[in-house]
């Protein structure tokens, strides 16, 4: 397995989707629509950001796997 | 197709038994619409884990199933990829959009964009909404006819007047609050008929290998099918950077911004919250289930046929691995039990997609037309008509559809042609406060004719395609995305430029810049956002016409409210999840702790049990 079958895949989504994210993070917090004042609004941010680290875990994680058992 | 043998007597009756549960279940919800906001929007009052289980049913359409099968039996676990890649864009929607339409009230997307734009806009968008989502309804319906209609042997075209009928019944006397109790009944027998199939197929390859079922199954998928993610841009037509673009991006701000039918299901949460609640675990925890459930199938299937080719039938065509493997690991009665769970995903998805296209045409087409005001019954029996039109419609579309090679084809032709336009019409409106209305326009209609020299002339995506190959006589597929979506943005934001932006006034809460406004807007007056307690109180009847609640002062001390608040009342057994509730205003206090004085009014549309006690929420 090449790289383009294995990490590149990875990389693309979470480098163009992480640049949607931050983004995204940005406006919500520059706009004030989340503010992180707010003890509500920070448990959010928490969620967000393990969102992203979650799916990029499990991502991560079956790549490891399926070159393992080669 | 191959000729596969499907079905007994007892499958079904199971099919059929099914049908009538679901059709008595969804009626017996319509006693509690009483309104056209009941009827489109449930009222504004479910709990976010009943809106997100109605989500699941409407997310895994019936073509998901053969779709994802029929890739997962290909290309093993990579099948995943469009349901693992939603979170991206969830910031935005959380705290931009999902606020912007909850609280100032919208009732469809087209209303947005006159708001925000003009009536042009807003017709424009009707139109291209309304076309989307009817042909997408004659996808489900043909589907779904294309499965049955071989078990009962009944001509394709009366399946799908017979499905059709079947969902009319229970949608037209139920509306929204029908539609997310079935779906919620769909949403549980969905998840649980698909992780049966995995469990059957796991304890066949086990029973075939002769070790443990679930050994069996990861062994005998190659490295390369163990993979989460497809090769980067290789086969043409399963390929990461295509989808990733196709699904990822145009896909999850169309699902998440524009799908009118799973907005409307986060305006009958009972808050922004709760929606906001609904919408993160549904991504993060029910996605990679239903992920799981839609493409098991065709692991199982491509399991069996590397450990013992000759099981499945030999020529079999992928689209068909879902039936066939089902078939095979399933006694009777369980096979008509998972195909039940197909009619599940399709009636859900469909009647979600009637409700939100009724909705659509009485809120952006009726209602604006209208010369006379028309009262709330009329309003409601017209939504009711609309939606058997609607069906009607899609009826007659499903033989154009019938005509694509597969529904995969017609399904990535809504999609690739419908929703750029206005993925990005929406985006820039909530995003960009220079986005003039000229521009909106010039986006829908400049980048609806770039689009089309694109499909006729594909060296146009070239510069696009990150080296995915050119398919002689059928161009580019997925990456085509990535076209559509940069010509429309560019034709948006070059008008832009050189128009004269809109008054900074008229913009006031429809841009995600005035979201900290909203709240108060929707109030009226400032928000209490003190952090109280939610009592339980017992409930008494005063005859009085004004829309408030009394509560003690001792209790509004508790709830830190003050008179003219916003405050929720609901049935104290959490289980209801918001069904039986209402919203009001603190009235005047009274001096009787742990009592709410509630009129004719509440009691009608909270449908309040006597002697059972109410749990007080205030809002803000």
């Amino acid at each position: 397995m090449d790289f383009s079958q294995t990490w590149l895949p990875f990389l693309y989504l979470y480098g163009v989707g992480g640049i949607a994210f931050i983004i995204g993070m940005l406006i919500i917090i520059r706009s004030n629509a989340l503010r992180l004042t707010f003890q509500k609004h920070l448990k959010w941010v928490w969620v967000l950001i393990f969102g992203f680290l979650f799916y990029a875990a499990i991502h991560a994680f079956f790549i490891f796997v399926a070159i393992g058992s080669q | 197709m191959m000729n596969i043998e499907v079905g007994t007597q007892l499958d079904k009756i199971v099919i059929l038994v099914y049908f009538a549960l679901v059709m008595g279940f969804g009626a017996y919800f319509g006693k509690y619409s009483k309104s056209t906001s009941d009827y489109f929007f449930g009222g504004r009052r479910f709990a976010w884990w009943l809106i997100t289980i109605s989500i699941v049913a409407t997310g895994v359409g019936s073509h998901s199933f053969v779709k994802y099968s029929t890739k997962a039996y290909q290309y093993g676990l990579s099948s995943t990829m469009t349901y693992l890649n939603d979170w991206f864009f969830m910031p935005l929607f959380m705290f931009g959009w999902l606020p912007i339409i909850y609280y100032t009230k919208v009732r469809s997307i087209p209303e947005y964009f006159e708001r925000r734009f003009n009536p042009t806009a807003r017709y424009l968008a009707t139109m291209m909404i309304l076309m989307y989502m009817i042909g997408y309804i004659a996808i489900q319906f043909l589907t779904l006819a294309t499965a049955l209609y071989r078990i009962y042997g009944i001509p394709l075209m009366l399946t799908v007047v017979l499905i059709a009928i079947a969902t009319t019944i229970y949608m037209h006397f139920g509306g929204q609050t029908s539609v997310i109790f079935t779906d919620l009944l769909q949403g549980f027998i969905l998840i649980f008929a698909g992780l049966l199939l995995f469990f059957l197929g796991i304890q066949f390859l086990g029973n075939q290998v002769g070790i443990n079922g679930l050994s069996a199954f990861w062994m005998n998928l190659t490295p390369l099918q163990k993979l989460p993610l497809a090769h980067f841009n290789h086969p043409p037509d399963f390929n990461f950077v295509g989808i990733f673009w196709q699904d990822g991006i145009a896909g999850s701000v169309g699902f998440l911004f524009l799908n009118q039918g799973l907005i409307m299901r986060f305006m009958a949460a009972k808050s922004v919250n709760e929606g906001r609640k609904a919408a993160a675990v549904n991504v993060l925890f029910v996605l990679p289930i239903s992920a799981i459930v839609v493409s098991n199938a065709g692991w199982i299937g491509r399991a069996i046929t590397n450990v013992a080719p000759g099981i499945l039938p030999s020529g079999m065509a992928a689209n068909d691995v879902f039936v066939a493997v089902t078939n095979i690991v399933a006694s009777p009665g369980v096979f008509g039990f998972i195909i039940a769970a197909l009619c599940a995903a399709l009636m859900s998805t469909a009647d979600t997609l009637v409700n939100a296209s009724s909705a659509v045409i009485v809120n952006d087409i009726y209602r604006p037309l209208s010369k006379k005001v028309k009262t709330e019954k009329q309003q409601l029996e017209f939504a009711r008509w609309t939606s058997i039109a609607v069906k009607v419609i899609a009826v007659i579309l499903v033989p154009f559809f019938n005509s694509f090679d597969s529904i995969y084809e017609a399904h990535g032709w809504f999609h690739s042609t419908f929703t750029p336009p206005l993925v990005v019409g929406v985006f820039l409106g909530i995003f960009w406060k220079r986005f003039t209305s000229q521009a909106v326009i010039a986006t829908f209609l400049g980048g609806a004719f770039l689009m089309i020299l694109g499909q006729f002339y594909p060296q146009l995506i070239s510069p696009f395609d990150h080296g995915i190959e050119l398919r002689p006589d059928r161009g580019y597929s997925y990456i085509g995305a990535l076209y559509n979506i940069f010509v429309c943005a560019a034709v948006g934001v070059i008008v832009s430029l050189f128009t004269k932006s809109d008054s900074s006034q008229k913009l006031v809460g429809l841009t995600v810049y005035d979201v900290h406004k909203l709240k108060s807007i929707f109030k009226g007056s400032d928000v209490n956002e003190e952090v109280g307690e939610c009592p339980v109180v017992n409930w008494k009847l005063e005859s009085n016409d004004t829309d408030e609640l009394r509560f003690s002062s001792n209790d509004m001390k508790l709830m830190k409210a003050n008179t003219g608040d916003l405050v929720y009342i609901q049935d104290a057994r959490w289980w209801l999840g918001g069904l039986k509730s209402a919203h009001s205003t603190y009235g005047k206090p009274h001096n009787e702790d742990g009592v709410v004085y509630i009129n004719s009014s509440h009691l009608e549309h909270g449908q309040f049990v006597e002697g059972l006690s109410l749990r007080a929420e205030k809002e803000m």
